[in-house]
């Protein structure tokens, strides 16, 4: 349905995204995880018609949105990053205006604006204004306005950013029903793992305008195939340990929380045993030592040697 | 486009405060500063009932711009230092003298005037002095001589008043028109800046999918500041021409329409300043510092008359506050017919035209 063609935009010298290839089928919900700064905005507003590419190209049903971006327009909702409402109208004007500008009327305009308010739970907050609203009901109409014209595609730019875990949970239901009742295709934007893990069938991994991993959730979990993680707690950390283990041939990578160690070894090594000797010999106190199931997080952390949240 | 109009109206009348505020700081100081509608300056004078009741004291009374008091000396001594009057004249047969207590520019004005007045009565006696003694004839040949000077033998063009010389100055008038002219340079910026404000937090993007043209956009958007900038001169001229009881010299009407070419280039000069700065607080330290000088060297808080540095007259030839001003006195106080003012009023619709043209250009072109 939608491509994108070695996307390119560079801003000065520094590339914001650079040779980005994607592709998203109808009905699908496709995830777009990064860093901040990764790219993702600038992508997305490219995909969206708003932003000229450097280079590259945005096919839709195979014509180039670039030269003819009406069509592709017509189907598009877009949920911006930023609340992008009138702060002193009411939630019901919001929805008024921005369904005017979209051409509904009258009745037909009415009956829309009560559905999208039923769908973001705001009925009863409709006669309010938006400056009163909390971060998470204000992300909840931002949305809302982005969907009163019926769109095919969603594309959302960090919808849940700095809000509630209720209201965010409620978001990303949501975003779940649209997809599953009304065949919606969606592209969530975000850089919350969990929020991607639970939504999205497929999975692009951005960081510093590059493409560095994509697929379903297990083939990317699959990158991590060739090694495990294996998280130790303790009672308390030391240095030494932290040291030992980082000298350690068969460990991969340490990083540490407060009473907790998480290593990347070869997936055959059997380093249970290792780890209970280093841990003796440096007078760490063990609380348990688990094989765990890699993450998304893992796999960002296997990519680049950083943690997804800094 | 009317969507966006009605949202804006909307907006307006729940938050009208930015319109209430300088509407009502433009009236306020133009109400302190202007007096309360006495627009002829008073001058008390002192002369002999012999001189008041002669040629000079006869011109004096015509004088349109000032108001002449007769008294004693000692009382125009006591008014000038009571700061009731700024200056006072002592008439004597062939010459005078002007007490000044505030320097202001009336006095040169006043100066001006009276000596061109006995300059005249000494033309008048040398000629009766010619004409020989007798004295029957006195009284035709000066009435000849006054028809004579009413229907001249050559038709004299009148002087543009962009010339130098003297000027009428309508203390009243012009304080309504300078501040009027000066706050609503705001009222209009802030309500052209929700461009730059909307189009980073993503609203003109919405549009922009939309099946909204920009054109649309930005003329509802323009429209709105340009409405709204009218309609607050248009209150604040209302007030002072029924309320306060300002003279517009009959032509009240033809100042509101000429008002139209000064707030159209104020909405461009707007648009250009928001499509220059990189963000709102750069907007709003230069908002200020661009609207006074514009008022201090377009003539908003005294005559552009009277200010002589070369530079600044050259400033204030691109400075549409300059024109503006000189459309509403030229119409309202000099009584000019439309004719005389088609240059400032041609001069303000192409700064406009260029000045929004770069704007919009230049709005378009940046990554928010
Ligand atoms: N208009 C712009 N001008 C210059 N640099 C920009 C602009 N927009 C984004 N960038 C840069 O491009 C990079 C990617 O930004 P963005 O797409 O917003 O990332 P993300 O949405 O993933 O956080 C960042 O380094 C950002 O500073
Ligand atoms: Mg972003």
């Amino acid at each position: 349905m939608i491509e994108l063609v070695d996307l390119t935009k560079k801003f000065k010298q520094m590339y914001a995204v650079k040779n980005l290839n994607m592709f998203i089928e109808r009905g699908e919900i496709v995830g777009l995880l990064g860093p901040n700064g990764a790219g993702k905005s600038t992508a997305i507003s490219m995909l969206s018609s708003l932003v000229e590419p450097t280079s590259g190209d945005v096919r839709f049903e195979n014509n180039s949105i670039l030269k003819k971006p009406a069509p592709f327009r017509k189907v598009v909702g877009m949920v911006p990053q930023n609340i992008a409402l009138y702060t002193d109208l009411t939630a019901e004007e919001n929805l008024l205006f921005f369904g005017r500008i979209y051409r509904l009327h009258g009745k037909e305009l009415e009956r829309k604006v009560d559905e999208v308010l039923e769908q973001i739970g705001l009925t009863d907050r409709r006669k309010d204004v938006v400056k009163k609203f909390s971060g998470g009901m204000q992300r909840r109409l931002n949305i809302g306005v982005a969907m009163l014209h019926d769109p095919e595609v969603l594309i959302m730019d960090e919808p849940t950013v700095g809000i509630d875990p209720q209201s965010r949970n409620y978001i990303l239901e949501t975003v779940k029903r649209l997809n599953e009742d009304r065949n919606m295709t969606v592209l969530y934007t975000s850089h919350y793992m969990e929020e991607v893990e639970f939504l999205c069938d497929r999975i692009y991994i951005m960081d510093k305008g590059n493409l560095i991993a994509s697929g379903t959730k297990d083939e990317i979990k699959q990158i991590l195939s060739s090694e495990k993680t294996i998280s130790i707690t303790m009672e308390r950390l030391n240095d030494e340990f932290v040291e030992v283990l980082k000298q350690n041939p068969q460990v991969n990578r340490v990083t540490t929380g407060e009473k907790e160690v998480t290593i990347l070894v070869p997936r055959d090594a059997n380093v249970f045993s290792e780890i209970i000797r280093l841990a003796e010999s440096t007078g760490i106190e063990l609380n348990s030592v688990d094989n765990k199931t890699p993450t998304l997080e893992d796999v960002f952390l296997h990519l680049t040697g950083r943690a997804l949240r800094d | 486009m009317i969507g966006i109009l009605l949202a804006k109206f909307k907006g307006f009348i729940r938050n009208p405060w930015t319109f209430v505020i300088f509407t009502g700081m433009s009236m306020l100081m133009a109400f302190i500063f202007g007096g309360t509608g006495v627009d002829k300056a008073y001058v008390p004078i002192h002369g002999d009932e012999k001189i008041k009741d002669s040629f000079i004291g006869q011109e004096l009374k015509e004088l349109e711009g000032f108001q002449f008091s007769w008294m004693t000396e000692e009382e125009i001594k006591e008014k000038i230092e009571s700061g009731k009057a700024e200056i006072g004249v002592v008439l004597g047969d062939n010459d005078f003298s002007i007490i000044v207590g505030v320097d202001s520019f009336n006095a040169d004005l006043v100066q001006q005037i009276i000596s061109g007045i006995y300059q005249e009565k000494l033309e008048r006696e040398q000629i009766l002095l010619a004409a020989g003694q007798n004295s029957s004839d006195e009284k035709n040949i000066l009435n000849e001589m006054d028809l004579a000077m009413e229907q001249p033998i050559f038709e004299i063009k009148s002087a543009s008043f962009r010339g130098e010389g003297a000027f009428v100055y309508d203390n009243s008038l012009h304080r309504v028109f300078g501040f009027s002219l000066f706050f609503v340079i705001y009222t209009i910026a802030y309500n052209v800046l929700p461009i730059l404000i909307e189009k980073r937090q993503g609203i003109w993007d919405r549009m922009i999918l939309s099946p909204l043209k920009k054109s649309e956009m930005y003329v509802a958007n323009l429209l709105y500041s340009f409405i709204t900038g009218y309609f607050q001169v248009l209150v604040i001229f209302l007030m002072f021409r029924y309320v306060v009881g300002v003279d517009f010299h009959g032509r009240f009407f033809e100042t509101l329409i000429l008002l139209i070419p000064y707030v159209f280039s104020v909405v461009a000069l707007a648009m250009l300043i928001s499509s220059i700065v990189k963000n709102v607080q750069q907007f709003n330290a230069a908002l200020p510092i661009l609207a006074v000088s514009m008022a201090m060297i377009g003539g908003a808080y005294w005559p552009i008359e009277i200010v002589e540095s070369k530079f600044l007259l050259m400033l204030s030839k691109i400075n549409p506050l300059t024109y503006g001003m000189e459309v509403l006195h030229g119409v309202a106080v000099y009584g000019y017919p439309m004719e005389e003012l088609l240059f400032p009023i041609s001069i303000l619709i192409l700064m406009g035209v260029v000045m929004m043209g770069i704007g919009i250009h230049l709005m378009e072109r940046r990554h928010v």
